[in-house]
């Protein structure tokens, strides 16, 4: 770092100085600099002497954060698999953006993640096919079936890139539901007696009745009994529940019929109108807070952040990780204000499926290699080596006796002060290096005993819960989130169908009904919701939204599903 | 000036209504407009998660130093700031000159085309070729992975420039006039007698080049983002702004977030770092636009 | 020599110039500078408006421009037939010149009630401090005036208190207080960055015509009036002329942080367009076609308002 600085400042210096001896000399400069780099990259992919480490480069089309160049463990595990990655992450532009600017400039750097910008990384010839690769890293090998594997492939056969994030290894090791549910505080359940909660209409009705009883929290803070959030793409929180509620999974887009297998429109169906009904019904009673369609994701975050909020819809990682702390910090854990999810559907009896088994294979982008990687074994050795399962425990638990400690029988555990460093910013970017978009395993260690992450622990999971949110899952005889709310199988081979409706573009008609309908909902939804008159407004928005022709999408989703149930097909 | 005369007792009562209007209205907009200022340094000086129960107006409710520390160990700041010193001292001291030189040929009144290098350049305020073009060329100049590319393309700005030829024809052409006679050339007059007199103008298109040179980012991060030496610390700021703002909204993202900092309370520290030099710098450049009515002796 | 070449051709064009060796020989220095900067802007100006013939083409990044397929018209086609994008086109048109008129207005306004301040403390202090929000993000601006527009934030507190409201009032939820919103916060964050251009120019004002003024009787009104107004009419002009092509670029920041689904037919602007069904579709194309209609338009207010000041006698850009 020292050393980086001195350099700088020289070059600086010199640059200077060639600026006060004239323009003349700025060709020369340039020169030199490109020099520097060219000398530069030699060092770094050359020939792979003892004790040499090889430096890859890796672009993220997803912000993301830098760590340290000195990182400790980085270094560790570049000393073990003799390579290391400097990674860089989107800042100030869409993932296309970026990645177009890559293409226009034919350089590339060693790894990428191209996020939505992939099927142009892949038409421009950026990536590797690694399909010939793959046979030699068995750990790559084993990240995925044959069938996974040709769920990857695109449409030449060929695979270019390696999801990351979808590999269960061994017995599946879930505490957390971190997806969508309607969510609930534990005050509410607690003043009820822990009643069981099963409908939409008897959530709201706890609502009502507990913010009747109870107009404030404790300090006098009058409570929001419920808010939604729909500021720009987080307007998930209004708009898709109708799919969850007649008790499918989360397709995203369309819900799909496992027995026939069509696509179904959940934006219009009978239940998506007894939803908005309810929700307006519920606004001019006052339980829907009146600022919930023009709040901002900050002001969101800050009101459930003062435990005001009762209830809503969310996803986990939505929310949780900024609010909880927040909570935590003020003792508001403890007069019950942290969320739990409940198994609502539309009618009672039905399956819920707002949490599902199963890693979800993200088949539209993945870690690739590019063409500008004079390594290509390299690159591919370190990344089997990542997966590694010491490797493995460096990158997501971090160093033994420092980041956590082992029981007797084998068990890893963090003490309270490891946890605390093990959110510290600046801790992490100094210490802990998770390659956090390479490759990697949820579920099970190969020791058979703990969690390949350290949140899919079961007693590092315990440890940091409060005594208000145990004692409510002991009164519904559960003993993590997902119990809460029951688990269903994973859905057929289509799933999920999000995965091709967020590559649709305005090329196709489909893909233009599909932004127009989005266009439209944002508008008409909250419109639908505050209106005096429900009935009139929800048949304008109707027709409206038919005007979008969403049967062009539709069409389009179909296609798809009878594409992956064909191709899924084959391996039965 | 007859209305003058007659009121002249009166303008003194109105005088001094306007006096106190004058005032309270300053006082007002002072009031108005440090709020949000002294909002922001005060949420940079509050715990993250705290300052989301909101609250914060111009006092730390909880006072902690870590904003500023979680922006101040990120890695390449040293780095960062070196380079972006020099593009902003080098980046002025060029755009100022360049600018000037642009300025004062148009502004001559006997220059044969007056008028077609003043539309050549009123037009590539409005035109813009998109970043893939432009990327491309400054890659075939050899401007990627290179210093230069922060201080040569923008050096001369059509906005700057008409401000600067605002001002200097405003300058009497006596002046010019009488120099050519003692047999002074265009540049013994651009330096000698023009320029002194440009000092207020001068200032000001320092100014604006200057505080852009400081903020921007955007290049770094387009042209010289495999070259580390090459970072401005705008573009270190905005890679940690954009890591604790987690917009992909991703699992992985929001985890990297967690903690006592949050993106608004990192975002303040940023920006009170961020305007510490330009608040610094401004000073000695308001000097030359407030000492102005005291320079005086030279306009018509 | 290009440039003497250049001159002679022009003489023929311009016969109202005299251009004779002898000026040519005389302006030398001024040639050799303007052909510099021509070589220059050529380069790094003009060179790259090649990247316009994407708006012609079916771009893809890989193909380049050299093989990209041609399309003809077919992206402006797009533009103009969706309804959308006119009602974009009005809001764009619509903030652009709110806001202009209203930062023009304020930023004079306050140069020269700045200027009438005798504490030479007073306006150095009032100066810093107004520029200071110049340069806060609009992410924080934004964010503070949410909460002071917010239910229970202060605006709403003071209204009611003063009894012209009885209920709280959701600013955002009312597409009518859009444009005003957008209009105060571009006034509140850039008077006092904008006032600075106007305050040097007051600088250049000779001090003796104040004092004439001042020996004639004349009161505070009639200096601004008759000696700080046409002291800095010029300025005004040169800024108005450039800013009046600026009406297209009325933003996207803050109409995109401020704006939600309810307001989002008055606060899209074109740019705002260009984001969602271009650059996020990865359609450059589109962006482009966009961003040469919004030059075209610029550059045709230009030549017009540039038209109006010469027959006006006023300052002018060209």
């Amino acid at each position: 770092m020292k050393k980086k600085a001195l350099v700088s400042l020289l070059m600086t210096a010199t640059l200077a100085f060639s600026m006060l001896t004239g323009c003349g000399n700025s060709a020369d400069s340039s020169e030199s600099a490109s020099t520097d780099k060219a000398t530069e990259e030699k060092s770094d992919g050359g020939e792979k002497a003892d004790g040499e480490i090889k430096e890859f480069t890796a672009f993220f089309a997803t912000p993301g954060t830098e760590i340290n160049d000195d990182n400790e463990i980085q270094q560790i595990i570049a000393e073990k698999t003799g390579a290391k990655v400097k990674e860089t992450w989107l800042t100030g532009q869409t993932d296309k953006e970026a990645v177009g600017t890559l293409i226009a400039s034919g350089e590339y750097p060693d790894f990428i993640e191209g996020g939505s910008g992939t099927p142009q990384l892949i038409d421009a010839g950026a990536l590797v096919p690694l399909d010939d690769y793959l046979d030699s890293y068995p750990n790559i090998k084993a990240l995925f079936t044959e069938e996974e594997w040709n769920k990857i492939r695109q449409e030449d056969g060929k695979i270019y890139f390696i999801p990351q994030f979808s590999t269960i290894k061994g017995e599946e090791k879930v505490c957390t539901h971190n997806d969508e549910a309607f969510w609930i505080q534990t005050r509410v359940l607690k003043w009820a007696g822990y009643p069981k909660v099963e409908t939409m209409d008897e959530y709201f009705q706890l609502i009502e009745d507990y913010n009747e009883a109870n107009p404030t929290m404790e300090d006098g803070t009058t409570n929001i009994p419920y808010t939604i959030l729909c500021e720009d793409w987080r307007y998930f929180c209004l708009e898709n529940a109708p799919q969850f509620l007649d008790g499918y999974p989360n397709d995203g887009s369309v819900i799909v019929d496992p027995d026939t297998l069509k696509v179904i429109d959940y934006n219009t169906t009978p239940t998506a109108k007894r939803y908005f009904g309810k929700l307006n019904e519920e606004y001019h009673k006052g339980i829907v807070d009146p600022e919930s369609f023009t709040q901002t994701y900050d002001e969101y975050i800050a009101k459930l952040s003062t435990g005001r909020v009762l209830g809503m819809i969310d996803q986990w990682w939505d929310f949780a990780y900024n609010v909880n702390d927040s909570l935590k910090q003020q003792g508001l854990d403890l007069q019950g204000c942290n969320y739990v999810p409940l198994p609502i559907t539309i009618e009672k009896g039905m399956k819920n499926q707002w949490h599902n088994s199963g890693g979800v294979l993200n088949v539209s982008s993945g870690l690739a290699v590019t063409t500008s990687c004079d390594d290509v074994e390299g690159a591919l050795q370190f990344v089997n080596d990542l997966l590694d399962q010491d490797i493995h425990n460096l990158r997501f638990w971090g160093v033994e006796g420092v980041d956590y400690e082992v029981l007797d029988n084998g068990e890893f555990y963090r003490r309270e002060d490891q946890r605390m460093t093990a959110a510290d910013t600046a801790y992490k970017a100094a210490h802990l290096c998770t390659y956090s978009y390479f490759p990697q395993y949820n579920g099970t260690s190969d020791d058979g005993i703990n969690a390949n992450k350290p949140d899919g622990q079961a007693n590092e999971f315990y440890d940091g819960l409060n005594s208000e949110v145990q004692e409510c899952f002991e009164a519904y005889g559960a003993q993590t989130y997902v119990d809460m709310i029951g688990t269903s199988e994973a859905p057929g081979s289509w799933y999920p169908m999000w995965s091709y409706s967020n590559t649709l573009t305005t090329n196709t008609a489909g893909g233009t009904a599909w932004i127009k309908m989005g266009e439209i909902k944002h508008e008409y939804l909250p419109k639908v919701v505050m209106a005096d008159n429900f009935d009139a407004a929800w048949t304008e928005y109707m027709d409206v939204y038919a005007g979008c022709n969403p049967q062009d999408f539709l069409d389009e989703m179909q296609t798809e599903l009878d594409r992956r149930m064909e191709e899924a097909a084959k391996f039965n | 000036m007859k209305t003058g005369k007659r009121n002249k007792k009166k303008s003194s009562l109105a005088d001094r209504i306007f006096v106190i209007c004058n005032t309270i209205f300053m006082i007002l907009f002072v009031v108005i407009t440090l709020y949000p200022v002294l909002n922001t340094l005060a949420i940079s000086f509050n715990d993250g998660t705290d300052a989301l129960r909101g609250g914060i107006y111009l006092w730390p409710r909880k006072w902690t130093l870590k904003n500023y520390t979680t922006v101040l160990q990120k890695d390449n700041l040293i780095t960062g700031t070196i380079v972006s010193v020099a593009r902003t001292v080098i980046g002025t001291v060029l755009a100022l000159v360049s600018n000037a030189i642009l300025a004062f040929i148009v502004s001559r009144k006997r220059f044969l085309f007056k008028k077609e290098l003043s539309l050549f350049w009123v037009i590539t305020m409005y035109v813009n070729g998109g970043m893939i073009p432009i990327f491309l060329l400054y890659k075939n100049l050899g401007l990627t992975n290179n210093f230069w590319v922060y201080v040569i393309p923008g050096m001369l700005n059509a906005f700057n420039m008409l401000v600067i030829r605002t001002y200097m024809s405003g300058i009497p052409d006596s002046l010019e006039e009488s120099a050519q006679l003692d047999g002074a050339g265009y540049t013994t007059i651009f330096i000698k007698i023009i320029s002194p007199l440009c000092k207020p103008v001068y200032a000001t298109v320092a100014l604006f080049v200057a505080v852009g040179q400081w903020n921007s980012w955007f290049d770094a991060m387009l042209y010289n983002r495999m070259s580390d030496n090459l970072t401005t610390l705008q573009y270190e700021l905005m890679k940690l702004l954009s890591s604790v703002t987690n917009q992909s909204g991703s699992i992985e993202s929001m985890k990297n977030a967690a903690g006592t900092v949050t993106p608004t309370s990192v975002r303040a520290a940023a920006t009170i770092l961020t305007m510490l030099p330009i608040i610094c710098l401004y000073p000695f450049l308001q000097k030359y636009f407030v000492t102005g009515m005291t320079l005086g002796g030279v306009k018509e | 020599m290009s440039f003497i070449k250049k001159a002679k051709t022009n003489t023929i064009e311009e016969p109202v110039k005299k251009i004779s060796w002898k000026e040519v020989k005389r302006q030398k220095v001024l040639l050799i500078w303007s052909a510099v900067i021509v070589v220059y802007g050529l380069i790094f100006c003009y060179f790259p408006l090649a990247g316009w013939l994407m708006a012609f083409q079916n771009y893809k990044p890989k193909d380049g421009l050299l093989h990209s397929t041609f399309i003809g018209l077919a992206k402006f086609q797009q533009l103009f037939s969706d309804v959308t994008f006119l009602k974009v086109l009005r809001n764009t048109l619509a903030m652009g010149v709110i806001n202009l008129v209203s930062t023009f207005v304020m930023a004079i306004l306050f140069a020269i009630l700045l200027n009438e301040i005798k504490s030479k403390g007073g306006k150095k202090t009032v100066q810093t401090i107004s520029y200071l929000p110049h340069f806060l993000s609009w992410i924080i601006v934004t964010g503070i005036l949410h909460d002071a527009l917010s239910a229970s934030g202060i605006v709403n507190e003071l209204l009611i208190k003063f009894h012209i409201l009885e209920q709280p009032l959701n600013f955002f939820a009312h597409p009518q207080y859009f444009w005003a919103i957008v209009a105060f916060a571009n006034v509140w964050k850039e008077t006092g960055w904008n006032a600075i251009i106007y305050l040097a120019a007051i600088t250049a004002i000779d001090p003796s015509l104040y004092e004439a003024a001042a020996i004639d009787g004349a009161g505070r009104w009639a200096k601004i009036k008759y000696v700080t107004m046409p002291g800095i009419k010029p300025t005004i002009m040169i800024l108005l002329l450039m800013n009046v092509g600026n009406v297209l670029n009325a933003g996207f920041e803050i109409q995109y942080l401020l704006g939600n689904g309810l307001v989002q037919s008055v606060s899209q602007t074109i740019d705002i367009y260009v984001l969602k069904w271009g650059i996020s579709q990865g359609d450059y194309s589109i962006g482009t076609a966009a961003g040469i209609f919004k030059s075209l338009v610029s550059i045709i207010l230009i030549v017009i308002a540039n038209q109006i000041a010469k027959h006006n006698g006023e300052e002018r850009l060209f």
